[in-house]
């Protein structure tokens, strides 16, 4: 059991667990001690100087993010002292750079506006010595202003502790002290992964997304949480929308991969400039026109109903939500009787188990990856990875070929050298296996031997692999011998070979969002939704069932994919 | 009860804290009932009187010469200084220039504009010398601070009724802002 201590905060009792920082304590009892540099997903560090607290006895104020509790200790948080020295630290934090909110991103969001504005600054004591301070714009999704930078170093911790890429750090010293990445080269042409984790925390206007930059504050916009959609980790997101638009993406704190995301979750959804098809399109000597759904599904369910079952196919990809791939297999499989399939792997015939989180890499202490490439495809995982890796785990990579992975393997195994990485993995206390698309059957018997020890993390090539294991669809496209193939891609990038194949397909139907040189060769072309646009559920990597939101509304005539199913049903 | 006089003058401004001042609407009408406005950017007399006032209000950046006189008359002719506006207190967004060498931001103004034809940057005896951006306090003292960008009527409003009445304005919650 952990032990408690008592303490007192402004002369209240309070019941805290030893251990605790007085900040902790202070805010698990209801009192606020407003801080900077603190941030509740990374490690105290006491950088600001803003939550500084008078403890009884210490000699002077101390850090209350940084101060651990102790029995009898008592504490002032907003006496004359406390509060004159905390607004001292302010005006000193305002004196060091350009800090004028009347023309800064931040301005109304900020949390030095906010406590400036807290503590009544209504002037600066310290007049500002306009230092020459650069701006750096060199990377592609957001900016640093170091002017409006007051060297919290939560970027720094974010970039090393959550994401574990360690490219931020300081230079210089005192006043001069400069955030800085690498050997002090500019971020765009540094180790950066642009995760944007250090975005996300920045309490300042020093980082600043480029696309929502003066798109709305706070109180304008409206946030739903959901799940990205881009990879099979299911990393939570709270999609940030104003006007029925996507303006920005955020990490959720709350859900498993803890504010964590990637470049793929975080900035490339909202940057797609891809074409989207609005309306049904019916192909009519060669050229396809708009039609109305009706025309199309009753066209589809013309053609289906006087075509053999055993000659229709029907394929989706693993990325669609489950009650849309639940209705697909349906209405292909139960009521046309067609074949169905995903196009993706769906690692089911490796017959290994799945289920393992990002928290057993966390808590592992050896780490074995084989056919896979985390850090190129699932890329959260891949900074668990790298995290783990920092707590000490070891990491075993069984690859042939080139891997991301590759420089942070302690031992690295070619193909061949299976059986050396499983006993290393047998030989350790809590290992976890990292498998991928890469992986052969026999290669799956062996690493089955770790069954009783290991945890499992499938990395399925497509979001909702798991769902499409879990109802046993077959993966690859066979259109030998079709009459009919309906295609449902969502807005994925279909492979070339997968475009050849269906060509040759007499009767071609092609349900996606975006179009591409697959709706260019349909004879029926349907309208899917967007991401932000689709709302159900999806499996995450743990296994565990997790809710999708509509962010934005659905364009005009545009109806979800399931329903889309459920409407061509009706009609056979 | 005489009324109390009231002065305000502009530096390097935008008229956008005279705008708020004015959108005060018919408060403004309540409170000239209390105070005398002797003098104003955007009335007839443009100075203080020399027999001085109770309240004088400042708004804008100290930019150039020209500017800390005004400065300097206004706190000799005031018992009470007050700096209205961001650019009173902080500076404001004329001190983006300090960050460059002055000439190069003379250069920028007069002669590279997109729509300067054969500019030059204006040299006369007669007039003004720039000087560094600065708020108000930096050139005489201030007794009280009312930033934003500009203050609302609301907060104009608030500020001057306190006086009126005799106490001290606490700036708080919306009445508190930078920008």
């Amino acid at each position: 059991m952990e032990k408690m201590v008592n303490i007192r905060i402004n002369g209240r009792q309070v019941r805290a667990r030893s251990g605790q920082t007085v900040l902790e304590a202070a805010k698990a009892a209801g009192i606020d001690i407003p801080s900077l540099c603190n941030h509740p997903a990374l490690t105290p560090h006491g950088a600001c100087r803003v939550c500084l607290v008078e403890i009884e006895r210490q000699r002077t104020l101390q850090p209350a993010c940084t101060f651990p509790v102790a029995e009898g200790m008592r504490i002032e948080t907003e006496s004359p002292k406390v509060v004159e020295e905390r607004k001292f630290v302010l005006q000193m934090l305002f004196s060091e750079r350009n800090h004028y909110c009347m023309f800064c991103e931040m301005s109304g969001d900020c949390e030095l506006q906010a406590l400036a504005y807290r503590y009544g600054l209504d002037h600066w004591t310290y007049q500002n010595p306009y230092p020459k301070i650069p701006v750096d714009g060199t990377r592609k999704y957001f900016i640093m202003d170091h002017n409006r930078c007051i060297l919290c170093r939560r970027c720094i911790r974010a970039c090393g502790e959550l994401a574990a890429n360690h490219t931020l750090g300081v230079k210089f010293r005192g006043a001069k002290t400069m955030i800085s990445a690498d050997m002090d080269v500019p971020f765009g042409e540094s180790s950066c992964v642009a995760c944007g984790t250090c975005l996300q925390v920045c309490p300042t206007g020093a980082l600043v997304d480029r696309k929502s930059a003066y798109m709305g504050r706070q109180t304008q916009v409206e946030r739903t949480k959901s799940v990205c959609m881009f990879c099979s980790v299911g990393c939570g997101i709270e999609i940030i929308t104003r006007a029925g638009r996507v303006i920005r993406v955020e990490g959720e704190w709350e859900e498993h991969n803890k504010g964590v995301l990637c470049v793929a979750g975080r900035f490339e959804p909202v940057y797609t400039a891809r074409e989207r098809i609005m309306s049904p399109l019916i192909r009519k000597n060669g050229e396809t026109k708009q039609a109305t759904w009706d025309d199309a599904l009753d066209l589809m369910a013309e053609r289906i109903k006087n075509t053999k079952p055993d000659r229709i196919g029907a394929w989706t990809t693993c990325k669609t939500l489950n009650l849309t791939m639940s209705e697909f297999v349906a209405v292909f499989r139960g009521k046309v009787g067609a074949r169905v399939g995903v196009l993706e792997p769906t690692l089911s015939d490796l017959e290994l188990p799945a289920g393992g989180s990002l928290n057993d890499l966390l808590a592992s202490d050896c780490i074995l990856v084989i056919g896979a490439d985390p850090l190129s495809t699932h890329r959260v995982l891949g900074y668990h990875i790298k995290r783990a890796r920092m707590k000490g785990a070891e990491l075993i990579l069984v690859s042939n070929n080139h891997n991301e992975m590759a420089r942070f393997a302690d031992r690295r195994f070619s193909r061949d050298e299976l059986d050396k990485a499983i006993r290393i993995g047998q030989a350790a206390s809590s290992p976890v296996v990292v498998y991928g698309e890469g992986t052969n059957k026999k290669e799956a018997e062996k690493l089955g031997g770790l069954k009783r020890k290991a945890h499992f993390i499938p990395l399925f090539p497509a979001t909702n692999g798991y769902h499409a294991k879990v109802l046993g669809l077959q993966s690859g496209l066979n259109t030998d011998g079709m009459d009919i193939v309906y295609l449902l891609t969502e807005d994925i990038a279909v492979p070339e070979d997968v475009v050849r194949q269906v060509r040759e397909v007499p009767f071609l139907v092609v349900h996606a969002s975006t179009a591409g040189p697959l709706t260019e060769a349909a004879d029926v072309v349907l309208p899917g939704l967007l991401w932000s646009e689709s709302e159900g559920s999806l499996y995450n990597l743990e296994g565990k069932k997790v809710p999708v939101r509509k962010a934005v509304p659905i364009p005009e005539g545009l109806i979800p994919e399931n329903e889309v199913l459920t409407e061509l049903a009706a009609r056979l | 009860m005489a009324k109390v006089k009231v002065a305000t003058d502009w530096l390097a401004a935008c008229a956008g804290c005279e705008m708020s001042l004015l959108d005060m609407d018919e408060r403004l009408v309540e409170l000239l009932e209390k105070i005398e406005l002797t003098s104003t950017p955007i009335t007839d007399l443009k100075h203080p009187p020399k027999e001085g006032v109770t309240v004088g209000i400042l708004t804008g950046t100290v930019n150039n010469t020209a500017n800390i006189e005004v400065v300097k008359q206004m706190r000799e002719r005031c018992k009470l200084l007050i700096a209205l506006g961001d650019c009173a207190v902080f500076g404001g967004i004329m001190t983006m220039r300090n960050f460059f060498d002055l000439n190069m931001a003379l250069k920028r103004a007069y002669v590279e504009t997109e729509s300067t034809v054969e500019g030059i940057i204006p040299g006369s005896e007669e007039i003004a010398k720039p000087v560094q951006a600065q708020p108000v306090n930096q050139v005489v003292k201030v007794d009280f601070y009312v930033p934003g960008c500009p203050p609302s009527a609301d907060t104009i409003y608030h500020v001057l009724k306190e006086l009126v009445e005799g106490r001290i304005p606490v700036l708080t919650g919306d009445y508190l802002k930078y920008d």
